[in-house]
């Protein structure tokens, strides 16, 4: 074997061991969905078992499964679309802004996105409350809207930033007027942005815990609390939370390896 | 179809701090007519296309375009065509959707812009391209793409900011003049910007030299060449560019002459002469084509010699003439030489070699004459 090979070799063994640490406890979690609550704190912990549907039983049983799946698609869903359509023209316009104030600006949207959750949470509670909206999808969307599309301002400020106003010039002379320019040439050309904003918005929203459990009630419980509330039911169920966290993955770890370029995308778009 | 005229136009960019990007700009293009903006960047030539095309405000002055003040149209009103140096083509769209937007957004119906488009693809030879995306073209396609997309539309005018910059040598020869004879075809009013005058003189009806946000002369292309007005224009157009030499004016047996170092000029009949008293300092410009090779004139070393084939370009060195830099660019390269060197094109066939002892002569009637303080022609 070649040095070559051999250093190949070697640095993908390293980066093997590196992967199973990390996937370890996602395989833990799941393997726990397939034990006999019998076999789950069995020690040593063992990784030959027969697998079993017990815990899959008993989570359907407990909760309406899909309910709180629909109920994290409705939230997650919802904000990204309210985010985009806020965000994308609010982007659009700091970047063709002539304004000295315009990049301060898109960066203090940016520092929206970083107010602690809990800071935001206290008002926005209050607020529903009082508009009547506290234990609604609403709520959560709009909460989740309200930080993330000032997410989705910045990061499509820089995407627009990134292209040439030649073409929306281009479309201007053609006979747009400058939403048309910003509608028929801007828009379609920041697409893979749009896509990007769009999926890390879902990814904020369906993991988020925190807004969820205080701004809903059973009705709009989205699964990420229904994870909590498994923790509670009789015992700390653990076979159950591990067969409900399926369905609190395996959505969002799909879309993330179907659209993972737009996410690689998203996240190196700042440092170009 | 329209005139276009510019009356007193400046543009001041905010916080662009004083100086004015153009300067009470006052044109007439007339209608059908193309002229050609030139100058080097920064001029204020494109801020100048810009402002025809309403992508810029006006600051001061008055745009007409077809008899109608245009300072505050927006620029789907003014109803002109414009060809960037990007192209600027249309990513998400297919050739044929890009070069019909114009006519779609303006509301042509379907059959129509199909027809259109057909056949000025035809006329582009595009016909094989329309349904590619302009990201799977060649460079030269995308530049016709973009005419023809100004094409396509029959506008008041067509715009074109250096669109053939991004072209290699041999296709931008083919364009300049395919983009020629469109206009003639077309018969639109066309304005042209570029900062190589060789589009400049081989392409326009009329040619503008730009210089810091004015116009220094506005002429047919030979009228430019034989008749600069001032001495940008005279060391702007031209390649190689003309040789200034500082000299005075002198009586020898009662006519006027032009002394160079020890060689003295003949001026009688100059166009110039009768403004020449004796002792007056002048610059004079001579083209490097103007130069002979001759038995008697001003001495020069050849330090370096180009051969073009055809032609031999001699860098020369005359340490008893003043030779003055032509431009800032030259000026700053001559800094590690010792001093300017003379230009001059001979024949290819002339046999001359590095460090021989050469004399210089020309007609007095190639000499342009300026004055040394104002750089105005005399």
């Amino acid at each position: 074997m070649s040095a070559r090979a051999e250093n190949l070799l070697g640095r993908r063994l390293a980066l093997l061991a590196i992967l199973l640490i990390f996937l370890l406890p996602v395989a833990w979690l799941l393997t726990t969905a397939w034990k006999q609550s019998s076999q789950i704190f069995s020690i040593p912990p063992t990784l030959y078992f027969t697998p079993s549907l017990d815990q899959f039983r008993s989570a359907f049983a407990f909760f309406d499964i899909w309910s709180l799946v629909k109920s994290s698609l409705i939230i997650s869903v919802g904000s990204a679309v309210l985010s985009l359509l806020l965000g994308v023209p609010a982007g659009y316009a700091l970047a063709r802004s002539r304004s000295r104030l315009a990049v301060g600006t898109a960066y203090f949207f940016l520092a929206i996105r970083m107010i602690p959750a809990v800071a935001a949470l206290i008002p926005f509670y209050l607020l529903m409350r009082d508009i009547g909206l506290l234990g609604t999808w609403w709520a959560v969307i709009l909460i989740n809207t309200m930080l993330n599309c000032a997410f989705v301002t910045w990061m499509m400020f820089s995407y627009f930033r990134a292209l040439p106003p030649d073409m929306e010039e281009a479309a201007l002379t053609d006979g747009c007027t400058q939403f048309g320019a910003f509608w028929r040439v801007a828009v379609p050309s920041a697409r893979s942005g749009m896509i990007a904003s769009a999926l890390f918005c879902i990814m904020f929203a369906w993991n988020d815990f925190l807004f969820a459990m205080f701004l809903t009630r059973t009705d709009a419980k989205p699964i990420s609390v229904a994870l909590l509330t498994a923790y509670g039911t009789q015992d700390i169920t653990w076979g159950t939370l591990g067969a409900l966290a399926h369905f609190s993955t395996i959505p969002i770890v799909l879309m993330a390896l179907v659209l993972n370029r737009y996410f690689v995308q998203g996240a190196t778009n700042g440092v170009q | 179809m329209a005139e276009i005229v510019f009356d007193k136009v400046s543009k001041v960019y905010e916080g662009g701090g004083h100086a004015a990007a153009v300067r009470e700009l006052d044109l007439t293009i007339r209608d059908g007519e193309f002229v050609v903006l030139v100058g080097p960047s920064g001029c204020g030539k494109s801020t100048a296309l810009r402002m025809i095309a309403g992508l810029e405000q006006i600051t001061s002055g008055e745009l007409r375009i077809g008899g109608t003040v245009a300072n505050n149209l927006a620029p789907r009103e003014r109803d002109i065509a414009m060809v960037f140096q990007s192209y600027a083509l249309y990513p998400h769209l297919s050739v044929r959707d890009n070069m019909g937007f114009g006519l779609k957004v303006r509301g042509a119906p379907a059959a129509e812009i199909d027809r259109k488009v057909a056949e000025t693809a035809a006329l582009l030879e595009l016909t094989d391209f329309l349904d590619r995306k302009p990201a799977k073209l060649s460079g030269g396609q995308r530049q016709r793409v973009a005419m023809g997309r100004a094409l396509v539309r029959a506008p008041n005018a067509f715009l074109m900011d250096e669109p053939l910059s991004n072209l290699d040598a041999r296709l931008r020869g083919q364009m300049r003049a395919e983009i020629a004879r469109l206009q003639k075809m077309s018969a639109v009013t066309t304005v042209y910007v570029t900062h190589d005058q060789v589009e400049a003189m081989t392409m326009g009806d009329r040619v503008a030299v730009m210089s810091r946000g004015t116009i220094q002369q506005v002429d047919a292309p030979r009228a430019l060449y034989d008749r600069p007005r001032n001495l940008f224009v005279a060391s702007f157009i031209g390649t190689p560019p003309i040789n200034l030499l500082r000299g005075t004016v002198v009586a020898e047996a009662g006519r006027p002459a032009l002394k160079l170092g020890p060689w003295s000029l003949d001026l009688t009949g100059h166009r110039s002469a009768r403004s020449l008293e004796p002792g007056r300092q002048v610059i004079a410009g001579i083209r490097p084509e103007a130069f002979r090779l001759a038995a008697d004139g001003l001495p020069a070393v050849a330090a370096f010699i180009e051969d073009l084939g055809s032609t031999l370009l001699l860098h020369l060195e005359s340490p008893e003439a003043e030779v003055v830099p032509t431009s800032a660019a030259e000026r700053d390269a001559e800094l590690d030489t010792v001093r300017p060197r003379l230009r001059v094109v001979v024949d290819g066939t002339a046999k001359t070699a590095v460090g021989e002892r050469l004399r210089l002569a020309c007609d007095p009637a190639a000499l342009h004459l300026f004055d040394p303080a104002t750089g105005e022609a005399l």
